[in-house]
């Protein structure tokens, strides 16, 4: 149960992000060019982790999983689906699109997620070493 | 037994009538599908606003959801400790017992933890209180869903009126203290904590 539950948060938060990364302009999250295509990913992944979970076997049952272990696997399977979105929108977009990362402005500790508008996660992790670099020298 | 007992016999009487709706009721009062699909809002709302002060404002009104949902919880918690009254389908009056037993076992499944306060209903309207602050649509949202997963429980008969009440009113009472009392005295906590998650990236 516990891994079922790990599963659909994790799946449906991917699909989240997509979603919410368009209105967002966090193009660093992005899996897909058009908006439209990603938005119907992001909705199916959403009802397909929902779909499965509650379809796959009996959910209304004494379970053991307590609320405390409810909110460590939550926040586990969000900040996990986070990077791992992060990080394959970084492989994608580094696959497909010929243009280079633009360079950030401000310091990234400043703009946090905002960084994700003109970058993906490795551009703006390379840019800020690549700053600190520059400092150094 | 508590008061308006006589709700749960009501309203228990309505399982069985329609099977469709048990299906959904059962779906409802599930332990998770409403919950997630509650922090997936709250989620949704912590990254997808495109203007970086607005979502600061939201991250903040979040961070004070979430702490009230903590205290809540260790309020339901404290009042557990005494055993206010037993659930529906364990009480000594026959025929609310056998109802509720019977709803209970079509509809979800009979719980070992106490009654009053509901938790559920405790962590739903804590929730969509601290969200109301600073998103109205998305605050109604998250009352509308929590007034569902309540409903759902209620006509499960796993729990009596007046523990749904009990605990909807520690969540929503929590919830205005921490964000208009409590939280704002503790800044610069908030903000550094934002800038701590914007330094990874999650903010």
């Amino acid at each position: 149960m516990a891994l079922d539950y790990f599963l659909l948060v994790f799946i449906a938060a991917i699909g989240l992000y997509q979603i919410v990364a368009i209105p967002a302009g966090l193009k660093g999250l992005w899996f897909f060019r058009q908006p439209k295509v990603q938005y119907a990913f992001g909705v199916l992944a959403i009802i397909g982790a929902f779909g499965w979970f509650y379809t796959s076997a009996e959910r209304n049952i004494q379970h053991t999983i307590e609320g405390s272990q409810q909110l460590a696997l939550f926040l586990g399977a969000i900040i996990s689906a986070y990077f791992i979105t992060a990080i394959l929108a970084s492989i994608i977009q580094a696959a497909v699109c010929t243009r280079g990362d633009t360079p950030i402005k401000g310091k990234q500790h400043d703009l946090g997620m905002e960084t994700l508008k003109t970058t993906t996660l490795f551009g703006g992790i390379l840019s800020s070493l690549r700053k600190q670099r520059e400092k150094g020298d | 037994m508590p008061p308006l007992s006589g709700w749960t016999l009501w309203i228990t009487g309505f399982v069985d009538k329609a099977p469709a709706l048990d299906h959904v009721m059962g779906f409802l009062a599930n332990d998770f599908i409403v919950p997630v699909a509650i922090a997936l809002i709250l989620l949704g709302l912590w990254v997808g606003h495109r203007d970086p002060g607005r979502r600061e404002q939201l991250q903040k009104a979040l961070m004070n959801a979430s702490v009230a949902i903590g205290i809540s919880t260790l309020v339901v918690r404290i009042l557990n400790m005494s055993d206010f009254w037993p659930r529906p389908f364990l009480v000594d009056d026959f025929v609310i017992r056998e109802s509720a037993r019977y709803a209970a076992q079509t509809v979800f499944y009979l719980p070992h933890d106490p009654s009053f306060p509901s938790n559920a209903a405790t962590i739903a309207f804590a929730a969509a209180t601290g969200v109301w602050f600073s998103h109205r649509k998305a605050g109604a949202v998250l009352y509308f869903l929590a007034f569902l997963w309540v409903f759902a429980r209620f006509y499960a008969g796993i729990h009596f009126a007046i523990d749904l009440a009990g605990g909807a009113m520690i969540g929503v009472v929590t919830s205005i203290m921490i964000s208009k009392v409590f939280m704002p005295r503790t800044e610069p906590l908030p903000t550094l904590a934002l800038k701590v998650g914007r330094f990874l990236y999650i903010a």
